[in-house]
């Protein structure tokens, strides 16, 4: 860092807000803490301005080959040390030298008969759908030469458009995952061993003709293939059992109880002006997050009419951390939040068709105290019940997930539906009556699974899309109970955890390998299109399941009549499907086209709304005997949250390596999950971060690492899912502790939240990778939120123009000149962006180790700053990436002009002009720029290689990259539009941040057509504003204000104004 | 330099006692000055290495630019026919070529080759002569869409019996072309480079 700079960082470690005298670390106590003292900060590290922080902060790069005494032993080991390093630098040299004498030869093999539709260097794109067991999204997938390497949302399908999830942009790397199995293998004493899948079809068809069949499945959103299970369960009189690790069973036997049938409804976010979440991360995890997030955000563009997020947080989810107002509360209260904002209504304020009634009244008595009992004020509680009133027919109550699965998580159900009764949202924000059809598993039916296998009455164990050795605790007995199944099958790609404890695994192709089908919610389909052929020798399980039926003779017409699994699912849309739009249509004056041309068309626009949802659904009546049940509790202790991480949900995924690496949404940690307390909690008990901690439950103790996440309950300590599995590939091996395990088994239920857990402090010391503390900005003022209020006064509020200047009359943009604004009212920090920017530009991951170094790639990251106390933190989500200066800092001091202005505004970096000297990265005021400590993609296994995006180069080792605006993407719009003898046009380019966003956050365009949507917020939105403005380096990014409709006149003193260092204030 | 050449061509100093020394500091002085004439001349005085320009390798099978552009006035996109919508021109399916040769020349001996890989449903790996480095993003689509026609870059293929590489491909060589008003190119380094 030049000196000059240094001079800039001294003056800004200690801005205004933050004063570090008043911040010794002795004055943490809770009392002692002030609102006023505080800006944004992005851990507790920063907040109490540690001195390693700091030391850390002062720096561009946390460590280098040139800091050798950093290196540990196993650095050295590791073939890493600067000599070995040198050594290698002097082979290639030696290798490119002897190499640029005559090139070596390649070869050109073409096709032998030409392919009608690939034409080389052009992408096709192929719809399909994507299901991890509770979200399902419909999908275009672009392939190159017949291999698929970019997952996108299909923008005509109606619930995710062209919005995806980052598990569906991941889930491309396990069709390239090396570990997939290659062929069928029979498992014997705990080996693998190939096999034959005709040796393996007709031992399987001799056991299943000796009954006592089970097909155990994860949910089937799948018509063709819960059809086919049905007609293969009838033909082996066999029994069917669904099962998921996220179930949505609490939410169905709620719905039954309260109003009598039993489906998971349908949500309309885009309808309600305030949702209030009991734990439910529809944000994150809950359901299907995606369509949510995307309806959320609807909610929220125009911010004079925006909705109003509340939510009550065991955990500190995603939607928590987007949430206006936020509010702590233990798992053992959830009830008591939804029964006492009934109590507001319908007893305090007597309004509702339910006050007359005496019943409900008894009922609500017990949670008159509720905000005393959550230590919120009761002003709080009752102006949100008051608007909840209001908004009657435009709120909604959300509970649910794995936060809610405590031993009244049926009970909690039927207390939202009673809210959502009393406020008139069933049938206008609550759909009832088609909603997500497919999840239908159950965790009480595997349990009663369980009972049978170890009564010894089941003889065969199909099993397909689930692992439950590895998602049920060790207490539910799934281990032992497989001891008397004389066979199991697993269709695991891989030998898995219930893979070793089969006998068959056969492996089921991939999802982009196979034909299928999906019904996401109520009459809305979607086929699933294979877009490459089976890579290894594998079979689908569908055609598993029909071949052991025409072996054995069994079976319906369907199955005898279908040579393939294709056939089959073709036979249930005729059969199914297109009759019920024949129908639609024979109403009508329109005839029907023929099914081969219905077909067609369901491939090319990749779904089929019968137009269900369209129709009003009418309000239910709630039974009132299901309040019965409904009792007020009270806990003492520590209470345990078990959640699923945006990342890598129950842990299937857990095996893709960019999954892993992306940081948490809210804790920034990545390749580990982690006990998270309360500082409070933490300092009574004498728990210390960066050291493990003993996690006693149930008489067993785990050690886990602590971590001190700001804004939770005293009494919680939560721990995320999908970690510590033990057969999942190199990847996930050992990554993190199963916490599964902690979960208990009740009464047939699984209960996995609130259960009473101790924590105890170690002396081992453990580190976790967590990335808030990289790239800080040093307590610049970066985000710029204003609250409600004051936006109603100025839109402009909080967010101030600088009076800039320059010396040089700058770049002259003839032609297109790019531009992109983030609007940080939209942004839930969902990090969607993340990996479809990875998966775009060949992004490589570096492992725990790097990025504790601070050496991760992601070319853009997602900062989530704090603001407030540590105890009461509120959380802002901001996306940085390359700001492609005007005034770029970073061209100015490149050596070499590898990085040099574009006449159309970019920051271009020339990979093969970079000699690595990282004085752009220094340079740059956003920490944008990532450097290529070692050849990060050189070694990548094949064929995770195939992956790659042929128009994006692969950077070696020591070279500079950054965003580049997806310039590639740019570049073949412009072709395009070339070739069709055109200007271009706004929204020819999508970048795939801004493609793959659920909120519509990221925009991307032309700032010189001042009909572009970017160009017109540039000149006229008084909430836009860019980065450290007052440097004037000119950034071509501009982000909106957040708006927190929280109620309150003003934020939290202190965070003011965008950025705030220097030069003259417009 | 105190040197000179005796009988048997080695080199040897002139003072004997020194002799070790400034044999070693000649030969750095030599090395040191290749060196930096070498860094400081950049691409111009890089003497081409590096460039294939010339490059015709031998071919699996002998085809002839010559015979079927110059002699029979075949289009240079009725084979490869993807060079206007994509950014590679592509070498032509073996399909392609035996819409002719089903008929034409089908006794000859590598027509007959052909036949049978075509047959086979097997292809010929022929040998790539025109190779950019992968940093490098080239489009065909790009180029004939502004009317720069195929012989700019690949010279007079008609002439050409075994097919070679005209141009160097060097990053002159195009900025040479993007930078003539006529075709008014952009200069961007990520016009190629991304």
């Amino acid at each position: 860092m030049s000196e000059i700079n240094k001079d800039i960082v001294q003056k800004q470690t200690q801005p205004e807000a933050l004063q570090p005298e008043a911040l010794q670390p002795e004055a943490l106590q809770p009392e002692a803490l002030q609102p006023a003292q505080f800006g944004y900060w992005k851990s507790l590290a920063q907040w109490n301005q540690d001195s390693e922080f700091q030391k850390a902060a002062a720096q561009e790069f946390q460590s280098s080959p040139l800091r050798e005494e950093e290196l540990t032993e196993e650095d050295r080991d590791g073939g890493w040390a600067r000599r070995e390093f040198l050594k290698l630098m002097g082979a290639s040299l030696a290798m490119a030298s002897t190499a640029c004498i005559r090139r070596p030869v390649q070869k050109i093999v073409p096709y032998n008969k030409a392919v009608e539709e690939i034409t080389f260097g052009l992408p096709n794109y192929y719809t399909s759908s994507y299901f991890d067991g509770a979200e399902s999204l419909g999908l275009l997938v672009k392939t190159r030469e017949g291999r698929p390497i970019k997952i996108d949302g299909n923008p005509k399908h109606p619930l995710n458009g062209g919005a995806s999830s980052t598990r569906a942009q991941g889930s491309i790397l396990s069709l390239y995952d090396p570990e997939r199995l290659h062929g069928p293998r029979k498992i014997s004493s705990g080996t693998a061993v190939e096999t034959t899948w005709a040796e393996a079809d007709a031992s399987i068809v001799a056991q299943l003709q000796k009954g006592g069949v089970v097909v155990l499945t994860g949910a089937l959103n799948s018509p063709a293939t819960t059809a086919l299970v049905k007609e293969f369960t009838q033909g082996f009189k066999a029994k069917h059992v669904q099962y998921e690790a996220l179930s949505s069973e609490e939410i169905r036997e709620g719905q039954k109880a309260s109003y009598g049938d039993e489906a998971v409804p349908f949500y309309h976010f885009e309808k309600a002006k305030i949702i209030v979440s009991v734990d439910a991360d529809f944000l994150g995890t809950w359901l299907a997050p995606t369509a949510f997030t995307r309806q959320f955000a609807a909610g929220r563009k125009d911010p004079a009419t925006m909705n109003k997020l509340v939510s009550f947080d065991s955990n500190y989810s995603l939607t928590g951390a987007n949430a206006d107002i936020r509010v702590k509360i233990k798992p053992s209260q959830q009830v008591d939040v939804v029964m006492g904002l009934a109590h507001e209504i319908v007893v305090k304020k007597g309004a509702s068709k339910f006050a007359a009634q005496s019943s409900v009244k008894s009922a609500l008595a017990a949670f008159a105290e509720t905000p005393t009992k959550l230590g919120i004020s009761h002003e709080l509680f009752s102006r949100l019940a008051e608007d909840l009133w209001k908004h009657k027919g435009q709120s909604l109550i959300v509970a649910g997930g794995l936060v809610t699965q405590t031993e009244a998580a049926k009970d909690l159900q039927v207390a939202v539906n009673f809210l959502n009764s009393v406020l008139e949202n069933d049938g206008a924000t609550v759909d009832g009556r088609s909603g997500f059809s497919g999840l239908k598993a159950s965790t009480k039916a595997i349990f009663e699974l369980i009972e049978e296998m170890k009564k010894g009455s089941v003889k065969t164990l199909v099993i397909h899309g689930v692992n439950p050795n590895y998602t049920l605790p060790s207490a539910a007995g799934f281990r032992e109970a497989v001891k008397n199944v004389g066979m199991i099958i697993s269709s695991s790609d891989r030998v898995d955890e219930t893979g070793t404890v089969s006998s068959y695994v056969l492996p089921d192709n991939h999802p982009m390998e196979s034909w299928g089908d999906a019904e996401i919610i109520d009459g809305v389909y979607t086929i699933q299109q294979p877009t490459i052929r089976p890579m290894y020798d594998t079979r689908s399980f569908q055609l598993s399941l029909m071949t052991w039926a025409k072996i054995a003779k069994v079976g319906g017409k369907r199955i005898s009549s279908s040579d393939s699994y294709y056939d089959y699912v073709q036979a249930i849309w005729k059969d199914e499907i297109y009759s019920q739009v024949a129908k639609a249509a024979a109403k009508g004056t329109n005839k029907a086209a023929g099914f081969e041309s219905f077909w067609d068309q369901a491939l090319q626009t990749g779904v089929v709304d019968l137009g269900k949802q369209t129709k009003s659904s009418p309000a239910r009546t709630f039974k009132l005997d299901a309040l019965n049940s409904v009792k007020a509790k009270s806990a003492s202790g520590l209470e345990l949250v078990l959640y699923p991480t945006v990342n890598l949900g129950d842990g299937r995924f857990a095996n893709i390596s960019w999954l892993q690496e992306l940081p948490d949404p809210v804790s920034k940690i990545c390749w580990d999950n982690f006990a998270a307390v309360s500082l409070a909690t933490a300092e009574k008990l004498q728990l210390k971060e960066k050291t493990l901690v003993e996690l006693v439950i149930g008489g067993r103790s785990v050690k886990i690492p602590l971590y001190i996440q700001p804004g939770l309950h005293n009494d919680v300590v939560t721990v995320a899912i999908g970690y510590g599995r033990t057969a999942a590939g190199k990847i996930a091996n050992n990554v993190g502790v199963n916490a599964f395990d902690f979960a208990k088994i009740e009464k047939g239920a699984l209960i996995a939240s609130g259960l009473i857990v101790e924590l105890k402090p170690t002396q081992e010391a453990y580190k976790l990778a967590c990335v808030a503390g990289n790239a800080t900005m040093e307590g610049r003022k970066i985000v710029a939120e204003a609250t409600l209020t004051e936006y109603l006064k100025e839109k402009g509020a909080n967010n101030h123009r600088h009076k800039t200047f320059s010396i040089w009359s700058g770049h002259q943009y003839n032609g297109n000149k790019w531009g992109m604004a983030v609007d940080l009212n939209s942004c839930t920090g969902c990090s969607a962006c993340m990996i479809a920017c990875q998966a775009e530009n060949n992004i490589p991951v570096v492992g725990k180790k790097y990025v504790l170094q601070g050496r991760e790639m992601h070319w853009m990251r997602v900062d989530r700053y704090y603001v407030g106390n540590p105890e009461n933190a509120e959380a802002v989500f901001q996306p940085v990436m390359c700001q492609q200066c005007d005034n770029a800092p970073c061209e100015t001091v490149c050596p070499v002009l590898a990085t040099v202005h574009s006449s159309e505004g970019l920051n271009d970096m020339t990979y093969n002009r970079c000699v690595g000297t990282r004085y752009c990265s220094n340079n740059c005021p956003y920490k944008v720029r990532r450097f290529n400590w070692f050849n990060f993609t050189g070694p990548v296994e094949k064929p995770l290689n195939l992956q790659y995006n042929p128009d994006v180069t692969v950077r070696p080792r020591g070279v500079m990259e950054k965003c580049t605006f997806c310039v590639h993407r740019i570049k073949a719009a412009r072709n395009q539009s070339r070739l069709e003898n055109r200007e271009l046009k706004e929204g020819d380019i999508q970048t795939a941040c801004e493609q793959v966003c659920p909120a519509k956050a990221i925009i991307f365009g032309d700032l010189n057509d001042p009909e572009s949507r970017v160009a017109k917020i540039f000149k006229e939105e008084p909430r836009a504003y860019g980065l450290l403005e007052e440097f004037n380096a000119a950034p071509a990014v501009r982000y909106l204000t957040k708006i927190r409709n929280n109620d309150q006149e003003k934020r939290f003193p202190g965070t003011e104004g965008a950025s705030h260092n220097k030069g003259g204030h417009a | 330099m105190h040197l000179r050449q005796n009988s048997t061509g080695r080199w040897r100093s002139l003072q004997g006692r020194s002799d070790v020394v400034s044999r070693v500091r000649a030969w750095m002085m030599i090395v040191g000055i290749c060196t930096t004439t070498l860094f400081l001349s950049g691409c111009k005085w890089q003497f081409g290495w590096g460039y294939n320009q010339g490059y015709a390798p031998e071919q699996p099978l002998p085809f002839n630019h010559e015979l079927h552009v110059g002699l029979h006035k075949i289009q240079c996109l009725y084979c490869h026919n993807q060079a206007e919508r994509s950014p590679n021109a592509s070498i032509p399916a073996l399909s392609t070529c035996m819409n002719c040769h089903l008929l034409v020349k089908a006794e000859s001996p590598f027509i007959q080759k052909l036949r049978e890989a075509s047959d086979k449903g097997e292809s010929i790996p022929w040998v790539k002569v025109h190779m950019l480095p992968d940093h490098v993003k080239f489009s065909h689509s790009a180029h004939l869409a502004k009317g720069v026609n195929c012989e700019v870059c690949h010279g007079q293929v008609e002439k050409m019996i075994v097919l070679k590489q005209d141009s160097d491909l060097s990053m002159g060589w195009c900025i040479n072309c993007h930078r003539e008003p006529k075709y008014n190119a952009p200069l961007n380094c990520s016009t190629c480079h991304h």
